[in-house]
């Protein structure tokens, strides 16, 4: 009886340094993400918050006397920021929906069945693998307004010779084009997948009810890919967010500001003008920016999944 | 009677549409190539056949511009630097990242979820917050043009990537496997290599090479955190494509252009049944 009581009083530390040694296990799987993460992601994100409220400290070379918010009302003045965001803005507007219907619809073509069919999808991941940094460079050689064989084609059809780079309209719609083309075969490929997944006894239901082409689409298979083009839609928004490669290679901003995106307009202050605590402050306020409508959008494509 | 011949009219006119939806997707799939084959193509011209009206197709195709730009020690260089970096963050990150999916999707741990969720997050974050203070600490601790500050700093958005991919890949596998042999006498570590590592190799090796191509294409973080010695090729073709002093040189942009991209279309290629999967996943669950 007593050597029982032992056995057991002798267990329990055991067993408890058992679930311990078991919960470092456990946290050791996630221990590695979270340190690395929190010193290189969210130790900057501080860091930067920090600078925006200082003033920049150039002999030091980092975050000086405590200032408020002189940086962010100095920012919110310049009518360069506002400039920027406006930019970025009528990008994200025109290329967000643009690629997202376009690529649903070329994914509706290349889906058709024949023996070529893999193949073509196979070839529509190379445009999304070409650097964008890349896409730019060859993008400018082909609108090049005199050598480029774009305008060369279009003379053909009475138009230009187009002044892609040195029209502010045309300079905007360069860079919708390129981006376009760089990130439409990734929402393809997206949907081609989707595409495929929709289960075929509806449609043959609906071509039994007599339903047409066009109401067969928008009765049918837009309700069932609503969820899939939502999450398309913010995946492709928090990569459209951070544009900047396409822009530096292509337009450099120009011309005047007509194509400096709110990236590359910090990047120059921060790198260029040396105005780190500017910088920070925009940055800081991007990110709020961009945290609260990717909340947003998050929180409407799942009430969308909801309504459908 | 009349029913035979009113599908006969139906089955011919879907046909026709389907012929013009091959048609069609052929047409688009051209068109988005064609930049690509541009691109190629002028990288083996010489000078004189690039600056053409009408643009030429046919030219006696020359190494010069090739030759003449891996010679210059800068782009060799660059090479180099850009495998390093991709490989050195690709790893990183598909270790560090596969671990944390593994305890997202496998492992009950109070709290995991909440790091889970702002690691997603932290998508949302415009890397230009990250690189101010990334140069600055840089700067103050003499890390600025290594290769290890620009791996680490490519695993700031490589591990939420390749965690969320994992995550979903081992959710996929069924539980049992682990189960069994934990209770064959196994570890935690040891069930994760003995059983589930083996199984996912193709997943893990997927998600390796899309890692590393996306810390091959990185341009703002290397453009700030290098200058010379840990410089990669992106930032070449940026100041290429940005030289408005000399002109546009077409030769070199098309021919450092064509080096950076071929290496990664032929990996991309290789992947793409697992590339198609994983994107449409991400698109469903993540």
């Amino acid at each position: 009886m007593s050597a029982e009581l032992a056995k057991q009083t002798q267990a329990t530390p055991a067993r408890r340094r058992g679930r311990i040694g078991d919960l470092l296990v456990r946290w050791s799987f996630m221990v590695p993400a979270i340190l690395l993460l929190s010193v290189m992601l969210a130790y900057p994100i501080f860091y930067t918050i920090d600078i925006s409220f200082s003033r920049f400290d150039i002999s030091s070379f980092g975050a000086g006397e405590w200032v408020g918010w002189e940086n962010y009302i100095e920012v919110m003045d310049d009518y360069r920021f506002w400039e920027s965001l406006k930019v970025t803005m009528i990008y994200l507007v025109i290329a967000l929906p643009l690629q997202v219907v376009l690529g649903f619809s070329i994914a509706f073509l290349i889906n058709a069945e024949w023996a070529g069919r893999g193949l073509i999808r196979a070839l529509f991941i190379i445009p999304m693998v070409v650097a964008p940094v890349v896409a730019g460079g060859m993008w400018r050689m082909i609108l090049d307004p005199l050598w480029g064989i774009l305008n060369y084609w279009l003379g053909f059809i009475g138009i230009g010779p187009l002044d892609w780079f040195g029209d502010p309209t045309l300079a905007m719609a360069a860079v919708i084009i390129i981006d376009t083309w760089r990130w439409t075969p990734f929402i393809v490929l997206i949907a081609t997948a989707a595409l495929l997944a929709l289960p075929k006894d509806v449609f043959e239901a609906a071509k039994i009810d007599g339903a047409n082409w066009w109401s067969t689409l928008w009765s049918v298979a837009v309700p069932l890919l609503v969820p899939v083009i939502a999450a398309t839609f913010v995946i492709r928004w928090l990569g459209a967010v951070k544009m900047f490669d396409i822009v530096l290679a292509a337009t450099y901003g120009g011309p005047g500001k007509a194509t400096n995106v709110i990236n590359l307009f910090i990047y120059e202050e921060a790198f260029r003008s040396l105005r780190f605590a500017e910088s920070a402050a925009m940055a800081v306020i991007v990110l709020i920016v961009t945290m609260v409508l990717t909340g947003l959008f998050l929180y409407g494509s799942r009430k969308l999944e909801e309504l459908f | 009677m009349s029913t035979p011949i009113s599908s006969t009219a139906h089955r011919t006119r879907t046909s026709t549409s389907h012929r013009l939806r091959v048609m069609g997707g052929i047409a688009v799939s051209i068109l988005f190539l064609f930049p690509i084959y541009w691109m190629v193509l002028t990288s083996f011209k010489q000078q004189v056949d690039i600056f053409t009206t009408p643009p030429k197709f046919l030219f006696i195709p020359t190494l010069e511009t090739y030759i003449e730009y891996m010679q210059r020690a800068d782009i060799t260089r660059r090479l180099v630097n850009t495998i390093i970096v991709a490989t050195g963050s690709g790893l990183l990150s598909i270790v560090v990242g596969a671990m944390a999916g593994y305890a997202l999707a496998r492992i009950r741990i109070r709290g995991a979820a909440t790091f889970g969720l702002l690691i997603l997050l932290s998508r949302g974050v415009p890397p230009i917050a990250l690189a101010v203070p990334m140069f600055l600490v840089a700067r103050k601790l003499g890390l600025t043009d290594k290769h290890i500050t620009l791996i680490l700093a490519y695993s700031t958005f490589l591990i939420p990537y390749v965690m969320w991919l994992m995550r979903s890949f081992f959710l996929s596998l069924p539980r049992e496997l682990e189960e069994s042999a934990m209770i064959d006498g196994c570890s935690r570590y040891g069930a994760l290599f003995k059983i589930i590592i083996p199984i996912s190799l193709p997943g893990l090796l997927s998600t390796l090479i899309f890692s590393m191509i996306l810390a091959w294409e990185e341009l703002l973080f290397a453009l700030v955190l290098t200058n010379r010695h840990a410089s990669t090729i992106p930032v070449a073709i940026a100041g290429i494509a940005g030289d408005t002093v000399n002109g546009a040189n077409w030769g070199a942009l098309t021919a450092v252009g064509t080096i950076t991209v071929v290496p990664v279309v032929i990996f991309a290629l290789l992947v793409q049944k697992w590339l198609i999967t994983g994107l449409a996943e991400g698109a469903t669950k993540g």
